[in-house]
C-alpha cells in the first residue's frame, strides 16, 4: 500500500487531475446514503439521497459528479456513487412490517434486486471502493467475504469504512480483525466523527480514472 | 414438511462452464434443495451468483444463503491461483464465455433463504440453522 501511495503522489506531481469514480458498496442498512450524504455535504453542501431504516431505500446508483475535496497537501476530485446495498435475499415481506402495501412491497422488492444487479454491474466502473460495514453487526457475512474478493480479484482500490461507531454496541476492531489486510477507518457518518482520517485515507489509496 | 441435502463432487461441477454451474445450483436452490459442494467458487462467480439470483427471485424464491470456508493458499499455491484466474479472465475477454474453472478447495453450502435462517460464519468454521 505505500508503493501505492508513492505512485499517486508521484502521478499527481506531474499528470493531469483526474477524477476518482469512488464506489460506496456494503449490505443493505450499513449507511452508505448516510456516508454519501456526509461526504457531498461536507464539500458541496448538498445532500445525495434519502435516508430510511428501511432496507433497500436507495434501489439505483446515486451519482453526485466533480466534488472537489481540499486536505491539507493535496486536492482530489471525486465522481461519488452511492450504490443500491448488496444482498443475497430479497423478500417482498420483509417491507410489510414497515406498513407497506402488498403491491408497493413487492414493487419495492423488484426494484431492489434491479438495484442489486446494477451495484454488481457498477464493479467495472470504479476506480476505489468503501466497503462499508455496520460496526454493532457481524462482519463476517458472506456479501462482505464475496465483495471484498471480487475487489481483490479486479484489482480495486478498497478502504474498509466501520460505520456507526456511535452506536453503544459498536465493535470497530472486530471488523479490522475479520479483514486485517484492507486500509480501515471507524467512523461514524451520522456524526461525522473521523471523517478527515476518511478523507486522508481516500486520498492516499484512490487510484485515479483513465 | 423435509428439508433436502444434496451433497455435489468438484467433478460434477468442475465439468460445466460457470454459467451452467450457476444454472446447476439455482435450479437446485429453487426447487428447495440445500447443496453442500467439494469446492469454493472464484469471487467473480459467487458476484454472478448474486446477480443471478436476482433476476429469478419471485414470491416463492426470495434468494439464497451461501457460507465457504476456503482453504487459505500460501506460496507456488497462491501464485497458481493467481495464474488461474488470470487465464479465466483472458479467455473470458476473448470469447465473451466464462470458461470451465476449476473449484478452489475447501466447502460452500447454498441454500434457500427461506429454510435457511440463520448462518453464523466464523474464520475457520460455520453453523446454519435450517427450518420449514
Amino acid at each position: 500500500m505505500a508503493l501505492n501511495s508513492f505512485f499517486n503522489w508521484f502521478t499527481g506531481l506531474f499528470g493531469k487531475k483526474k477524477k476518482i469514480r469512488l464506489g460506496i458498496y456494503g449490505s443493505p442498512n450499513v449507511g452508505k446514503t448516510t456516508l454519501a450524504n456526509r461526504i457531498s455535504k461536507d464539500w458541496t453542501g448538498e445532500e445525495m439521497g434519502k435516508v430510511s431504516e428501511i432496507p433497500h431505500e436507495t434501489r439505483t446508483v446515486q451519482k453526485k459528479e466533480k466534488i472537489e475535496i481540499s486536505l491539507s497537501r493535496k486536492k482530489i476530485v471525486l465522481n461519488l456513487l452511492d450504490m443500491p446495498g448488496i444482498s443475497t435475499k430479497i423478500d417482498y415481506r420483509s417491507f410489510l412490517k414497515f406498513g407497506m402495501s402488498k403491491r408497493e412491497a413487492r414493487q419495492r422488492a423488484k426494484e431492489a434486486t434491479e438495484g442489486v444487479i446494477e451495484a454488481i454491474k457498477w464493479l467495472n466502473n470504479v476506480d476505489t471502493v468503501l466497503a462499508v460495514m455496520d460496526a454493532s453487526e457481524d462482519p463476517l457475512t458472506q456479501v462482505n467475504i464475496t465483495l471484498l474478493g471480487n475487489l481483490e480479484a479486479r484489482n480495486i482500490p478498497v478502504i474498509l469504512v466501520a460505520n456507526k461507531i456511535d452506536k453503544k454496541n459498536a465493535s470497530p476492531k472486530s471488523i479490522k480483525e475479520a479483514f486485517p489486510q484492507y486500509p480501515f477507518v471507524e467512523i461514524s457518518a451520522l456524526t461525522g466523527k473521523n471523517m478527515k482520517e476518511l478523507y486522508e485515507a481516500i486520498a492516499s489509496y484512490s487510484r485515479k480514472g483513465k | 414438511m423435509k428439508l433436502k441435502l444434496d451433497f455435489v463432487s468438484s467433478t460434477t461441477l468442475e465439468d460445466k462452464p460457470r454459467d451452467k454451474r450457476i444454472n446447476f445450483i439455482l435450479s437446485h436452490v429453487k426447487d428447495g434443495t440445500i447443496l453442500v459442494m467439494d469446492g469454493v467458487m472464484h469471487p467473480e462467480e459467487e458476484m454472478e451468483l448474486i446477480k443471478e439470483t436476482m433476476r429469478r427471485v419471485d414470491e416463492g424464491f426470495p434468494g439464497i444463503e451461501v457460507a465457504s470456508l476456503k482453504k487459505p493458499s500460501k506460496g507456488f499455491g497462491a501464485i497458481a491461483e493467481k495464474l488461474s484466474d488470470s487465464k479465466s479472465g483472458f479467455i473470458k475477454s476473448i470469447t465473451g464465455k466464462m470458461p470451465k474453472t476449476t473449484l478452489k478447495t475447501g466447502l460452500t453450502l447454498i441454500g434457500p433463504a427461506k429454510y435457511i435462517k440463520k448462518i453464523k460464519k466464523n474464520p475457520e468454521s460455520f453453523s446454519v440453522l435450517a427450518g420449514i
